[in-house]
This record gives C-alpha cells, sequence and structure tokens, in this order.
C-alpha cells in the first residue's frame, strides 16, 4: 500500500482537475491542440531538468513509496504523472478563475 | 551549480520568456497573480506530503537548507516558475492557433 504515496497525491490533483472541469464547464478537452502544445514544452523543460537532477543525486525518491516503474533512467512514472496533471491543473484554476471574475483572458483583448 | 542557482534561473527564464519571447506579459496581470495565489497553497500541501513523507529526499548540498512545511524553499521557485510557463505557454499557443484559424478560414 506504501507504494502508492506518491501516486495517490496525483490521484487527488486529477479528481481535483476532473471537478473544476466539470464544476465550472471548463470543456477543456475542447481546447486540446494548445493544451498538447503546451503539455508538451512543460513536459520538454521540466522532465530534462528532474532527469539531470536525479543523475546528480539533487534529490532522490524512497522506492518503498513508488510503484517502481522508470520512465527516463531513474526517473520515476509519477514525475512524468506529475507534470502532466499539474500543468493542467495550473490552466484549469486560471480559466476557472478567469471566468468566475470576468476578465479578459490576454488573448481575448484585441 | 546546485538546485538553489538552478531554480533561481528557472524563475528568471520563466519570466524572459513570458515578457521577450512569448510576449504573453502574464506576470503583469492581475489574473496571472490571483492564479498563482490560488495554486500557492496547494503547492505547499503537495510538498508536505512529499517531503514529511519522505517520499523526496534532497541531497543536503544542493539546497541551502531553508525549509517551508518540509520542503526546501527552492521548490517555491521551482513551482512559481513552472506555474508562469505555464500559463505564458498556453496563451501563446492560444493566440497562435487562433491566428492559424482566422487564416485557414480565408
Amino acid at each position: 500500500m506504501t507504494h502508492f504515496s506518491y501516486l495517490a497525491v496525483i490521484a487527488f490533483i486529477t479528481l481535483c482537475a476532473f471537478g473544476v472541469n466539470l464544476g465550472f464547464r471548463l470543456r477543456i478537452a475542447e481546447r486540446w491542440l494548445e493544451l498538447a502544445q503546451t503539455q508538451l514544452a512543460i513536459l520538454v523543460i521540466y522532465l530534462s531538468w528532474d532527469t539531470w537532477a536525479i543523475a546528480k543525486k539533487s534529490w532522490f525518491f524512497d522506492s518503498q513509496q513508488i510503484v517502481n516503474v522508470d520512465v527516463l533512467p531513474k526517473v520515476p512514472l509519477e514525475e512524468l504523472l506529475f507534470f502532466l496533471v499539474v500543468p493542467i491543473m495550473t490552466i484549469l484554476s486560471y480559466q476557472a478563475l478567469l471566468k468566475l471574475t470576468k476578465w479578459q483572458a490576454p488573448g481575448e483583448a484585441e | 551549480m546546485i538546485y538553489s542557482d538552478i531554480a533561481l534561473d528557472a524563475v528568471v527564464l520563466a519570466i524572459l520568456t513570458d515578457l521577450f519571447i512569448l510576449r504573453t506579459q502574464m506576470i503583469t496581470r492581475g489574473i496571472y497573480w490571483l492564479t498563482y495565489a490560488l495554486i500557492f497553497p496547494f503547492q505547499i500541501a503537495t510538498n508536505w506530503w512529499l517531503t514529511s513523507r519522505k517520499i523526496v529526499q534532497y541531497s543536503p548540498s544542493e539546497i541551502i537548507g531553508r525549509r517551508l512545511a518540509g520542503a526546501p524553499v527552492e521548490d517555491l521557485l521551482f513551482g512559481f516558475s513552472m506555474i508562469l510557463m505555464t500559463l505564458a505557454l498556453w496563451e501563446f499557443f492560444f493566440r497562435r492557433n487562433q491566428l492559424n484559424s482566422h487564416a485557414s478560414d480565408g
């Protein structure tokens, strides 16, 4: 059970993401193109940093609390999922606040 | 370079990207700071979960040693950079895709 400690927090954020997307009717899936582009760019930047930092032992993970599937040399699956789910949650929070405050997105101003 | 230096560089890089490369200027907008303020406590909670249970541990020589809710303060810089970079990219791609679709509409 402890092997899911890291995965649990990712599952929680994912649940929040679905909740916010449905609750605020954000229909984020309709904006799949910029979502995919943003995700890909973030993955390239931050997973590279992470992979490098893990290689030089800046940080390390407790093998008892992760599922022990590596997606890159010594980079646990949970890290990849983290860099996917956190940007989505960031975008959903932003879109929800835009809707709530009725402020215009910068791109819609022109 | 240790985590502290790189985290600081990541913040500078995210700001420069937002202002001058993507020209999204998210950092000058209230909505950006409102979003950051909303996410901040969730980042602290996530950091606390990951560090207090020792799911992730940091090499002492890589950080300055100051901590907030269990996690090195460097994590706040990392978080700030990723939130800014994510929203700048999101707005950039949104505008570019809009322009492209208008162009193909004729």
